[in-house]
Order: structure tokens, then C-alpha cells, then sequence
């Protein structure tokens, strides 16, 4: 029989990706597991798996082409099955990846249920549950109506659809619509005129960029910013640091800050848990999250992306390195899958690496807040009267006003600074 | 009384209003001088399509042998005209019947008399003042005299061939689009020697060029005589001439084009080349007083004139939209029949738009071999960026029915993809549809 592979919806919203590389071509073998296409999607670039063995009998779409979840990708000829066992293969939807049981780590995500801990979940709305989490249900994609001109026509124009008003029978989206609103559409700031090419770079978007931009301008447009700075002296860390490193690299580790200062942040957070929180205006509540996910944005070669480390407050300071060790090499071979980026409850961005100090951050929205860090640099200090020379961290810290005060920021802030500089005090209460 | 709305003719424009009307709860008089129904039930559409397939019938008895029916001579085989007129009067009849009833059903008065408007607001017939809140003027047309010189003792419209007993062996019809092409046709059929005189440089001119050249090649092989665009046409009572060429004739029926008929009134309803002016709305210049169908000169054929009907409607109930005159099917019903809608190849080469078109003949469809029937094709009209169909075109048995799939890809704004992906039954002749689909993009599969 023929089974016809379809671009799986890989989760987190994502509708689209662009074939980046076909590993197979037709006429060919394929096991299932192998990897059948490299897609780039707008929050990763991944390998699409084969769910089946046969030979490949056709092969859709060419590199560069964006295609749709649920577009055909390949059909697969396998032997020897036929009657109702094809049928049953046939009817077979593609597993979303996100709800395939990983071997090795498993978590409570969108859309799945934590029943037994770790590696144990079922996929949402199978039958027998006696209830599934609501936020499963929050994300129901709706479709508008629309002619299928006036969609291509939308894609190719970048206009989200869903803000179209159409004028057809029943709301219908016509192409006119699509017309009408992009000749209406506000150009901000950016050359919707004819561009003069030797004057001007044109670069097409990127998934990774389209999807930045999209999430940005939410962000800025949604949460009332406020951001507050401190500075806290690290010296004791830098000693603690200094004394650990060697015994961490014997196995084979890297220790930096990040992984101290993460687990301030999620001390911290369980403190005050409004910052662990995202506001749900529809439903006129504040979801409270007792996980601790918390997002680390990484600068890579094609645009910032925020890959997460789940429960921190669960994991000690060796877990928490292996792990920013193995997302970083992930991040930069372009291999993290949906997984890394779901569900997280807080961001640090750490330009300090790069060498900045302060920063006003945008919120990775819906959450609450997002912590900038800084450069450590050596600065005068005054200690008992006398001016030393202390290490001093700066951290710039901006939360969505709607569901943060000031005084709950500040109170946050300096308990989390405070564990940076105290690290004892830090491992001793986690 | 003050009334909501007034509809002068109850033509296929005038009814379709009425009923709607009454559907949406207007207070609604409709006024006819003649017969509900108008041109179209009774002496149009319905009555010259009866005529048609009892000829197409007949015509098709001499293929019957081949088909394994035995025993017919064909030196026995006549048409007689009386039955079949009396068969598409019984249709008629009944149709009138079903019109006047959904009237009655919805609310609608029907008023008989020769309606006249007096002012923005009232209507008169005969002598009796009605106020109203609305006008929608349904008159319809009638057709332009012949512009040749013959005796108009010679000359009958197509109502009165109804009213012959005899039909006249030497016919001559004179007009250029489809109706003028069905009774020639209709004629030929039936074994008459006929002329088909076409005061234009070619037959339909709305229709696609390359469809109405293969045409003109079935109506001339089906033994018409066809004159195009005669300079001088002299008539004597039994002759016509055109430069060296003569042309018996025992009856000439004026086919030409429409011109529109209109009320009475004492209100200046702005024209425009003896039409009623209107706007995307259907309104006159009086926003109150509508004209709809043939009267307003958009559009000749009944189902645009009804499409109107129910716009017009919608906008007096203040559902305001714009009305899409271009998107009608035009239909043909010749053997084979044809039909079109949307944009044709030289409309969209005009319109600089970049298109493919695609073809699929019928002889590679197994539902017209079986039929018989396999003289046609389909031409379809996409543009090449989304692949959205413009515009098809049909030569088939079926292809009045069969463009009704045309008219939803296009009020869809559909794609050759859709089309393509589109499950049409095998066999039939639908299927020619899946197959121009794919030939849009990639191969037609029996090709």
C-alpha cells in the first residue's frame, strides 16, 4: 500500500516550514526513524523522521519551498500490507513530535498530561482522561474563512489573515480584501516604495526572523514595560567559581555564572510567584506556574533564540551546567527541536557575555519578566569606610507591569542579587 | 396605502424580486401588462429550449442505429411542429402556474395593468395611484429593428413563430448572439433550409474567439447558410440580396439585440444609449427607484436578470453591497451546447494578466464517448501566480450545466490546485474539469 507522509504539526503553533534539504529522493529505501527532510520552521531548523519503512514512490515540494502542516511530503510504498492493516496505516495521523514519549526526558507541556512523572504522558483528549488541563483547550487553532487566492495571496504579502476583515458572503476573506488591507496597512518607518537594489541590501526574512519580529512587537504592544537595575558585588562567587572550575572541567564541564544565576532566579521566583506568572485577560485570571522553566536567550548566527531549561529549581548547579553546555552546542549545530522552547515561565538574556552592561529587555511574552546580565566588572567600592576594589554585576530586570508592582519587582530583585552574592546562602536554602 | 416596494414586470428579473420581497417582509405590488413570467417563461428561455430538444431529438433519431436500435425508418421519421409546440406550451403553463403561486405564497400582489410612474414615490395603472417606498423597474427589452431593408410584413420576432401553425421552410434569421444561433439551428435541425444573417464581424461576440470560430465551423457543416456582417441586405417578398448572392426566404425572424422597454413616467430617469443608467447598487439616479435586468442594458440573459432581482432586494432590506456585473455564465444551447463565464483568453491578455490555458478535449472522456457525444472540450483560463481560475470555457452536450462548477471556482476565487485535487465521478463528463485542472500546472492524466 501507499502511505502519504504529511508535514506533522510539530507543536508550539507552528503552521509552516521551508524545505531546507531532501535526504531522500524517490525510488529510494527508507527506514522509519530516517530522517526524510531538513525543515526550518520559525523557531528551529530539524529533521523531519520517516513513521514507516518502504520505498519512497514520490517526493513533493523543492528546496526553498514553503509548505503547510499537513502538506504531502513524501508517499511511501510498503510491502506486503494490504487489506484492513492499510487501512488502519492510512488513517494513522501523524503524531505531533511533541506528543511522541521521549526516552529520555518527558515533561507536562501544552497540549499533554503529566500522569507519572517524567517520560509518562499521554497525548490531550484521549478518551478515558477524566480531565484534561484548560490550557489544552486555549490554543484551539480556528480557521478563518477565506479563498484559497486570498490565503496565498496574505502568505506571499506576510499579512496575518486572521486580522483581515472580509467583505465575501459570510465574512468570506476575498482576495480584494487582502488587496485593500495592504494597500491600507501603515508602512512603519520600513521602504515599501520600490527599492533601488545597489543602494539597499534586500534580505528575505527568515522563519526565525519573521517569527522574532512577530513576537516582539506583541510583547512591546502587550505588556506595560517597567525595568529596574541594580548592581551586586559578586567577589565571593568569582572565588567560589574559581575553586569549583578545575573539579568541573575534570568531568568534562564547563562552569560559568549562568547556572548560579539561574538558581537565584528560581529561588527567587518561588518567593514571589507573580513573576513566574502570565496574565489571562480573557478569563480575567493570573495563571500562577509552581514549575520553573526558565528561558536562556541565545545569540546564534540566524537570530535570537530562547531555548529552555525545565524545573531549574529542581536541578543542582553540575545538572544545570551539563545541561546549558548541551543546549549551546544544540543552539549552534541548529538542532534544538520544539521541545527546548516550550513552556517557559521566565527568560534571562545574558549579554554580558558579549561584553554589555545595562539593558531595558523586551518580556519573552506571555510571561512576566525577563532578567538582563551584564558584564562583571571591577569597580571602586566603599567597604566599613575604606574604598576597595569590588566585582560588581549589573542585572536589569523589566516585568510586565499589569501583573508586577514596582515594590514586588524591587523585593525580587534584590533577593535574587542577593543570592548572587551570597552563593552559599544560595546552595544552603536549595 | 403606502406599499415598500413596487415592481414594474414580472420577467425573470421582476418575480425573482417579488418573491424575495415577500420573503424579507417587504409590502410589495408587483405590476405586468401581459403574462407573469415575462419574456423569458413565455416566449424566451423556456419556450425556445423546448423547441430546441424536441429538434435535438429528432436530429438524434439518425444516430440511434448505431447506438443498437433497429427498426426505425428513417423515410417515416417527421418533426411535427404542433406537438412540439404544444409540449413547450404545456411547460410554460405549468412554470406560469408555479411563478404565480410562490407569489401568492410570499405575500406579493399581482396587479394586471400597464403601470406608469407618476413621481419618486407612486405608480399609476390604470388610473389607480399606488405609493410606495421603492420602485424596481423590470420592463425588459425588446429586440432593435432590423437594419436592412425589408418589407416588415416579412419580418416576425419569436413570438409570433409561435403563433404560425406551419413552420416556413425557407427561414431567414437575422442577429449575431445566442438566441439568433439557437433558432438557426433549431431550424437546420429540423431540415430547414436556412440563412443565418449576422449584422456584426462575428457571431457572439462576447464569446471566446477560438470557441466561436469552431462554432461557426459546426453551424455551416450542419448545412446553415451564414452571411457575416452583410454591407446591404435588399428585400423582396420572397428573396433577399447581398451583393451577387440571393437568399430565399418565406419568413425573416428578427433575432437582433435587444433594445430596452420603458415605463411611463413623469420623473427624468437619466439613460445612458437608451438603457436605464445604474450604479454597482442597482439604483437610478433616484437611490429609490431601481432597474434591474434587461431594462439597465448589464446584461441580457434571464439568470443575470434574476441575480439582480435578489441584489436589488438586499440593498432596499440595507444589506449594502456592490454588484458583480461582469460574473454571469453565458449560455448556448446549440448541439453541442457551450457556455462560458469569466474572463475569456483576449479579455485576460488585454487585462496584462500572465495565464495559462488549459485544454482537455472530449474525446479522451470515457461518459462522452458512451454518449456519443464527444464533439467539445474545455478551455480554462489561470493566471499563473496563484494559479486562480479566470475563466473557462465550454463545448459540450452538457456544458450549460456543467459551467455551474465554473461559476463556484470562480465566486470561490479557487485554484487550479483546488480543481485538480477535487474528486470529480468516472465516468463522467465532469471529469474534463480535474483534467484542465491539471494541465494548468503539471500533466492532464488521460492525455
Amino acid at each position: 500500500m501507499r502511505f502519504v507522509f504529511r508535514f506533522p504539526d510539530i507543536g508550539e503553533g507552528i503552521t509552516e516550514g521551508k524545505i531546507i534539504e531532501w535526504y531522500v529522493k524517490k525510488g529510494q529505501q527508507i527506514g522509519s526513524g530516517d530522517p526524510v527532510v531538513k525543515m526550518e520552521t520559525d523557531k528551529v531548523v530539524t529533521d523531519i523522521p520517516s513513521p514507516r519503512d518502504g520505498v519512497v514512490s514520490a517526493v513533493y515540494g523543492s528546496e526553498g519551498d514553503v509548505i503547510n502542516v499537513d502538506d504531502s511530503l513524501i508517499e511511501i510504498e510498503i510491502e506486503g500490507v494490504e487489506g484492513v492493516e492499510a487501512q488502519e496505516i492510512a488513517q494513522e495521523k501523524p503524531v505531533p513530535a511533541s506528543e511522541k514519549p521521549v526516552a529520555e526526558k518527558g515533561f507536562g507541556v501544552v497540549g499533554t498530561i503529566e500522569v507519572a512523572g517524567d517520560g509518562a504522558f499521554l497525548p490531550a483528549g484521549t478518551e478515558g482522561l477524566d480531565s484534561v488541563p484548560e490550557t489544552a483547550s486555549l490554543e484551539k487553532p480556528v480557521k478563518i474563512l477565506a479563498t484559497p487566492v486570498a490565503r496565498a495571496m496574505a502568505k506571499d504579502l506576510g499579512i496575518d489573515i486572521d486580522q483581515v476583515k472580509g467583505s465575501g458572503p459570510a465574512g468570506r476573506v476575498m482576495k480584494s480584501d487582502i488587496k485593500s488591507f495592504h494597500t491600507a496597512r501603515p508602512s512603519v518607518g520600513h521602504i515599501s516604495e520600490p527599492v533601488d537594489d545597489h543602494q539597499v541590501n534586500i534580505i528575505p526574512l527568515t522563519q526565525i526572523r519573521k517569527t522574532i519580529a512577530r513576537k516582539m512587537a506583541v510583547s512591546k504592544q502587550t505588556a506595560a514595560h517597567m525595568t529596574i537595575m541594580e548592581e551586586v558585588e559578586v567577589s565571593e562567587l568569582i572565588k567560589l567559581r574559581r575553586e569549583q572550575k578545575d573539579g568541573f572541567e575534570d568531568l568534562g564541564l564547563k562552569l560559568t555564572y549562568l547556572p548560579f544565576i539561574l538558581k537565584a532566579v528560581a529561588v527567587g521566583l518561588k518567593s514571589y510567584p507573580m513573576l513566574n506568572s502570565e496574565l489571562d485577560l480573557e478569563r480575567d485570571r493570573i495563571l500562577q506556574k509552581k514549575y520553573y522553566h526558565i528561558g536562556i536567550a541565545v545569540d546564534t548566527e540566524d537570530g535570537l533564540v530562547v531555548p529552555v531549561i525545565r524545573n531549574v529549581d529542581r536541578k543542582s548547579i553540575a545538572d544545570l551546567a551539563t545541561e546549558l553546555g548541551e543546549i549551546s552546542a544544540k543552539a549552534r549545530e541548529r538542532k534544538l527541536t520544539m521541545d527546548d522552547f516550550k513552556d517557559g515561565t521566565f527568560t534571562i538574556t545574558n549579554y554580558g557575555s558579549i561584553g554589555g552592561t545595562f539593558g531595558v529587555p523586551v518580556i519573552n511574552y506571555p510571561q512576566a519578566a525577563i532578567l538582563g546580565v551584564g558584564r562583571i566588572m571591577e569597580k571602586p567600592v566603599v567597604n566599613s569606610g575604606n574604598i576597595e576594589i569590588g566585582n560588581l554585576m549589573p542585572l536589569s530586570m523589566s516585568v510586565d507591569h499589569r501583573i508586577v508592582d514596582g515594590g514586588e519587582a524591587t523585593r525580587f530583585l534584590l533577593e535574587v542579587a542577593g543570592y548572587i552574592a551570597n552563593p552559599v546562602s544560595l546552595l544552603l536554602k536549595n | 396605502m403606502e406599499y415598500d416596494l413596487i415592481i414594474i414586470g414580472s420577467g425573470p428579473a421582476g418575480y425573482v424580486a417579488g418573491i424575495r420581497a415577500g420573503q424579507v417582509g417587504l409590502k410589495t405590488v408587483i405590476i405586468e401588462k401581459e403574462t407573469v413570467g415575462g419574456i423569458c417563461l413565455n416566449w424566451g428561455c423556456i419556450p425556445s429550449k423546448a423547441i430546441l430538444e424536441s429538434a435535438k431529438k429528432y436530429a438524434s433519431v439518425a444516430e440511434l442505429s448505431s447506438f443498437g436500435v433497429d427498426g426505425i425508418d428513417q423515410a417515416q421519421i417527421s418533426f411535427n411542429w404542433q406537438k412540439a409546440r404544444q409540449r413547450s406550451n404545456s411547460i410554460i403553463r405549468r412554470l406560469t402556474k408555479g411563478v404565480e403561486f410562490l407569489l401568492k405564497k410570499n405575500g406579493v400582489e399581482t396587479v394586471k395593468g400597464t403601470a406608469s410612474i407618476t413621481g419618486v414615490n407612486a405608480v399609476t395603472v390604470d388610473g389607480l395611484l399606488y405609493e410606495t417606498r421603492n420602485i424596481l423597474i423590470a420592463t425588459g427589452s425588446l429586440p432593435i429593428t432590423i437594419p436592412y431593408d425589408i418589407s416588415d410584413k416579412n419580418i416576425i420576432t419569436i413570438k409570433e413563430l409561435f403563433q404560425l401553425n406551419q413552420l416556413p421552410e425557407y427561414p431567414v434569421i437575422i442577429g449575431e448572439n445566442a438566441h439568433a444561433i439557437e433558432l438557426a439551428q433549431f431550424f437546420a435541425m429540423v431540415g430547414k433550409s436556412t440563412t443565418l444573417i449576422v449584422p456584426n464581424k462575428r457571431i457572439l461576440p462576447d464569446l471566446d474567439k477560438y470557441v466561436a470560430n469552431d462554432l461557426m465551423k459546426i453551424l455551416k457543416k450542419s448545412g446553415i447558410k451564414i452571411i457575416i456582417n452583410p454591407k446591404v441586405v435588399n428585400g423582396s417578398d420572397d428573396h433577399l440580396v447581398t451583393g451577387d448572392e440571393k437568399y430565399r426566404f418565406d419568413v425573416v425572424i428578427n433575432a437582433m439585440n435587444r433594445s430596452a422597454v420603458l415605463p411611463d413616467r413623469d420623473i427624468n430617469l437619466e439613460l445612458d444609449d437608451g438603457f436605464i443608467n445604474v450604479n454597482s447598487r442597482l439604483q437610478s439616479n433616484f437611490t429609490n427607484i431601481y432597474a434591474i435586468g434587461d431594462v439597465n442594458g448589464q446584461c441580457g440573459f434571464a439568470h443575470s436578470a434574476s441575480a439582480q432581482g435578489l441584489h436589488a432586494v438586499n440593498v432596499i432590506s440595507g444589506i449594502d453591497e456592490e454588484y458583480n456585473f461582469k460574473r454571469f455564465p453565458i449560455n448556448i444551447y446549440t448541439k453541442p451546447e457551450i457556455a462560458q463565464i469569466g474572463l475569456t483568453e483576449a479579455e485576460a491578455r488585454q487585462a496584462d494578466i500572465d495565464i495559462n490555458i488549459s485544454e482537455f478535449t472530449l474525446t479522451a472522456n470515457g461518459k462522452a464517448l458512451i454518449e456519443g457525444a464527444t464533439e467539445g472540450y474545455i478551455r480554462l483560463i489561470s493566471e499563473k501566480q496563484y494559479g486562480e481560475v479566470l475563466g473557462v470555457q465550454i463545448m459540450s452536450s452538457d456544458a450549460t450545466d456543467l459551467i455551474a462548477e465554473a461559476g463556484v471556482l470562480l465566486q470561490l476565487e479557487s485554484t487550479v490546485f483546488d480543481l485538480s485535487k477535487t474528486i470529480h465521478a468516472h465516468p463522467t463528463v465532469s471529469e474534463i474539469f480535474m483534467e484542465s485542472g491539471f494541465a494548468a500546472f503539471d500533466q492532464p492524466i488521460h492525455k
